[in-house]
């Protein structure tokens, strides 16, 4: 049988250093779609995607499995981009009248591999949801990145779990409409 | 609910439409170095948390540099009886240089350290009378006195590093109010740091946003 996030972050605690490469490998994905879909920049996701994973190695110690590995590893990012965004004094994202809105997989759009079906209702979407509030944003990715519930969210960002809730209507909202119009 | 359920899966499958972005191979090779090194480094843990009891640590901490403090008071008032019979103190740079060249930095001395070669009893060797050890006992105190001044002269440097003691005994709580005191006092470098440091020993600590204000931009 596989052994569970926390049985692996436990065996990571406890020195073994193969065990951290399974736990990655598992997440680094999740995490990194996260991160890039939060900020500004792939070189900016891909610093802060350092760091959060950094702070997860140097809490090995004091790691005791009392939630979900998922939940605990979202709500260290979710602190990391938190930090990243007061301190660049981002305020909530303008609906996409900025040119530096291009959302982070634009660029994978342009890729002729990826020219698939449904482009246009994809690059809508990935606009819609870069457009979205960084709230409703993050509760969205949280949600689909993170495979976190509104309670587990609510715990990961310190919300309320109704206001949780009530976030991700309003982004399914929003990305419908984009998509449908 | 149903309702919520049935859209989140639309927004689901859409959102994986999206392209599946990874991290670069280079930057998953450093931080599986990283963590490798780190393990390398510290196996494990000496005594591994247990769960929601992690509040324990601080505490002990805390209570052993209470008691050190303590004791250290408590031999300071009996050392008169006890230096009466004591030997005259040792000429400065040998006896007590010994144990402080054993120690990495003055900074990183702790008190129940420094204090603890005194509170051991001394061989009784010869005696002297009463006055000449309490004026001996007076010379050391006054040496103490003069370390201690110097380490509260100390640059910047050393100060961040008793902070970083201080964190180690402290809640995250208490950590999060001496931050707020430091901004409150404008010394917001130190706050930098503390803060720093703070989200580095507690990554996944909720700072709630009233505490948030005060130690970030040292608002009431």
């Amino acid at each position: 049988m596989e052994a569970t996030d926390e049985q692996l972050m436990l065996a990571y605690r406890d020195g073994d250093a193969v065990a951290f490469d399974q736990l990655y490998a598992r997440h680094k994905g999740r995490l990194f779609r996260y991160v890039l879909r939060g900020v500004k920049g792939r070189a900016v996701a891909e610093e802060l995607y350092q760091e959060i994973w950094i702070r997860v190695i140097e809490a090995r110690a004091r790691y005791a499995p009392s939630a979900r590995f998922t939940t605990w590893l979202f709500t260290i990012a979710h602190n990391r981009l938190v930090d990243h965004w007061r301190k660049k004094e981002l305020a909530v994202v303008p609906a996409g009248d900025d040119a530096d809105e291009v959302p982070a997989g634009a660029d994978e759009a342009a890729d002729p591999a990826r020219r698939l079906e449904g482009r246009q209702a994809v690059a809508r979407f990935a606009a819609a949801l870069d457009a979205l509030p960084r709230a409703q944003r993050e509760a969205f990715l949280l949600h689909e990145e993170g495979g976190l519930t509104a309670p587990e969210i609510a715990a990961a960002t310190g919300s309320d779990p109704e206001a949780v809730k009530s976030r991700l209507r309003y982004a399914w909202q929003k990305l419908k409409q984009a998509t449908d119009g | 609910m149903a309702e919520h359920d049935e859209r989140d899966e639309d927004a689901s499958r859409r959102y994986r439409e999206l392209p599946r972005e990874e991290p670069p191979p280079a930057l998953d090779a450093a931080i599986r170095a990283h963590a490798r090194r780190v393990v390398e480094l510290h196996p494990a843990p000496l005594v591994p948390p247990t769960g929601r009891r992690q509040w324990y640590f601080p505490l002990a901490a805390a209570a052993v540099l209470v008691l050190a403090v303590a004791m250290t008071w408590h031999v300071e008032r009996e050392q008169p009886d006890m230096v009466a019979v004591a030997p005259p103190p040792p000429p400065v740079g040998v006896t007590e240089s010994a144990p402080a060249a054993t120690m990495p930095s003055p900074a990183e001395q702790k008190a129940e350290v420094r204090v603890a070669p005194k509170a051991e009893p001394a061989p009784p060797k010869a005696a002297k009378p009463a006055r000449e050890a309490r004026s001996g006992e007076r010379e050391r105190a006054a040496r103490d006195s003069a370390e201690l001044a110097k380490q509260q002269s100390a640059p910047a440097a050393a100060r961040s590093e008793v902070m970083r003691q201080q964190a180690l005994v402290e809640t995250p709580e208490q950590s999060l109010e001496r931050i707020a005191k430091l901004r409150a006092e404008g010394r917001h470098d130190e706050a930098d740091k503390a803060l720093a440091e703070f989200r580095k020993r507690y990554p996944d600590f909720r700072i709630p946003e009233e505490t948030l204000r005060r130690v970030e931009r040292g608002e009431k």
